[in-house]
């Protein structure tokens, strides 16, 4: 069972992650050949990957509702939304569920326009609302670097709308300086620190170093 | 008064918040709308293409929480592509887009009386993310197949002679997520060399600015202002514009509530250790 649960994925991540790494540098039809085929395969794994998201999710729920847990009701409803949702997409507008999704019209078609969009919106939308307040009470020029901050918050704030543009000309202007060029060398930066520590990480997991995604069940 | 200041109930600041949008929103205040180069290069690279009879990929990469931002986004593109005869394909990565692309691709062919099939059709959600990229890039018809609606794209007329990302004469993405820099630069644009444009939220706008600098991207729309700007550019007002009211004067609350703020602090706050 070792094998199967530990030496066999590190076997497969080492050569799927050699096998990748030549095929990018490799500029020959067979290695674009190979690339090609491999894709294809990773394709069809992440669409069982979602099954696995599903059943997932769906145990995580389960185990809220059976033992009760503080607002297991709201755990409850992802069945009932799941259900339905999933029934809509098997009537299929009374097509069934043989024939291409009905895109146009019928009950998922409602559900998804009526409750999913402006329900998804509303949640979004609220975080407004949470920004006023938290920038009231946390954004505070209590050191220089927290005022050098506040203040280029405030200029791409009012910079990045027309009522900036109507109170000074030239605000428009500046905030777009400090996207492109103190934005612009700070998030360069970070991307370059992201990338190697990106690298740095698909080799440990290449070579068998990091093996934190096989899990820590038991063995 | 002082207490009520250093101790303000965020009910008062929601209340504020509420009539900056009511307000500009129940009496419109229109205002000139600047037009920003990264918006600007969007709009001319799809003049270009539609100068040349070039095709357009869209990739709708956001759900229904970014919809206020990006929707007007794609319906102005839309829009601008069926202005300029310009044959459109859609796709997505994310499974909740597709409600939102479908609409707006009626919406936008509506108008403009493009045909399904002849003019635009949207592929609908596959999953993949990389992979798919890679396989759009060497092999379109093979990553998808069918359409939504279930016709062959290697017979379908809009899709018929495209063999591969490259030869798409502009390829743009619409994003609430990583797809853009997690998907299709490393995995599309490297490689396959498609001009590329971008349309995302606000807050993800700071991030790509790395792309648009180094030319991998060559234009931005950010947020609600960059839709506002391109909805200008095709003088197409929509939602976008008629929210610029209300963004600005939240814009204005959320600064004076911050001043007010820091001069609490420094007035009364910094004695007793911190605001609260």
């Amino acid at each position: 069972m070792l094998f199967l649960r530990r030496t066999l994925p590190l076997i497969i991540a080492f050569v799927m992650g050699v096998i990748g790494i030549l095929c990018f540098y490799i500029p020959h039809s067979a290695a674009e050949s190979l690339e090609l085929e491999l894709t294809k395969w990773d394709r069809i794994v992440a669409a069982f990957a979602l099954v696995l998201g599903i059943y997932s999710l769906m145990r995580l729920h389960w185990t809220r509702v059976r033992r009760q847990n503080p607002g297991w009701g709201y755990s409850f409803l992802v069945f009932v939304g799941f259900a339905i949702m999933t029934l809509f997409a098997i009537y299929n507008d009374g097509q069934g569920p043989l024939n291409p999704q009905e895109i146009d019209t019928g009950p998922f078609v409602w559900m998804y326009n009526n409750v999913q969009v402006p329900a998804d919106a509303t949640m979004f939308s609220i975080l407004a609302f949470f920004i006023a307040s938290a920038a009231y009470r946390t954004f505070r020029a209590r050191t220089p670097e927290a005022a050098i901050l506040l203040v280029s918050a405030i200029i791409v704030m009012i910079g990045r709308v027309p009522i900036g543009a109507a109170i000074y000309h030239a605000l428009p202007d500046l905030a777009q300086w400090m996207m492109d060029v103190p934005n612009l060398a700070a998030k360069r930066g970070i991307l370059l620190g992201v990338s190697l520590g990106a690298v740095a990480t698909a080799l440990r997991i290449i070579f068998g170093i990091e093996r934190s995604y096989l899990g820590g069940g038991e063995e | 008064m002082k207490a009520f200041l250093l101790n303000l109930d965020r009910r008062v600041i929601f209340v504020f918040v509420a009539l900056g949008i009511v307000i500009p929103s129940l009496a419109p205040v229109r205002m000139p709308i600047p037009i920003t180069k990264d918006v600007q290069a969007i709009y001319d690279t799809i003049e270009d293409v539609g100068a040349k009879n070039g095709t357009v990929l869209i990739s709708f990469d956001y759900g229904p929480s970014a919809k206020p931002e990006v929707q007007p986004m794609a319906l102005s593109v839309l829009r601008h592509c069926f202005r300029n005869q310009i044959k459109v394909i859609g796709m997505s990565h994310i499974p909740t887009s597709v409600g939102l692309a479908q609409r707006a691709f009626e919406t936008a062919a509506k108008e403009y009386g493009a045909q399904y099939g002849e003019d635009y059709t949207f592929l609908g959600f596959k999953p993949g993310g990389g992979s798919l990229v890679i396989n759009m890039g060497s092999d379109f018809h093979g990553a998808f197949q069918k359409d939504l609606r279930g016709s062959d794209t290697a017979e379908l007329s809009v899709t018929k002679n495209i063999r591969g990302l490259a030869d798409f004469a502009y390829v743009i993405c619409l994003a609430s997520g990583n797809t853009p820099d997690g998907l299709w630069i490393p995995y599309g644009q490297e490689r396959y060399k498609f001009k590329f444009g971008l349309g995302c939220t606000a807050v993800m706008a700071p991030d790509q600015y790395p792309y648009l600098q180094s030319g991998q991207m060559n234009g931005m729309m950010g947020g609600l202002a960059g839709a506002a700007e391109y909805e200008t550019l095709i003088n197409a007002s929509g939602k976008a514009t008629a929210g610029m009211g209300a963004q600005s004067f939240v814009h204005l609350i959320i600064i004076c509530f911050i001043v007010l703020g820091n001069v609490m602090f420094f007035l009364y706050g910094r004695q007793k250790g911190g605001a609260q």
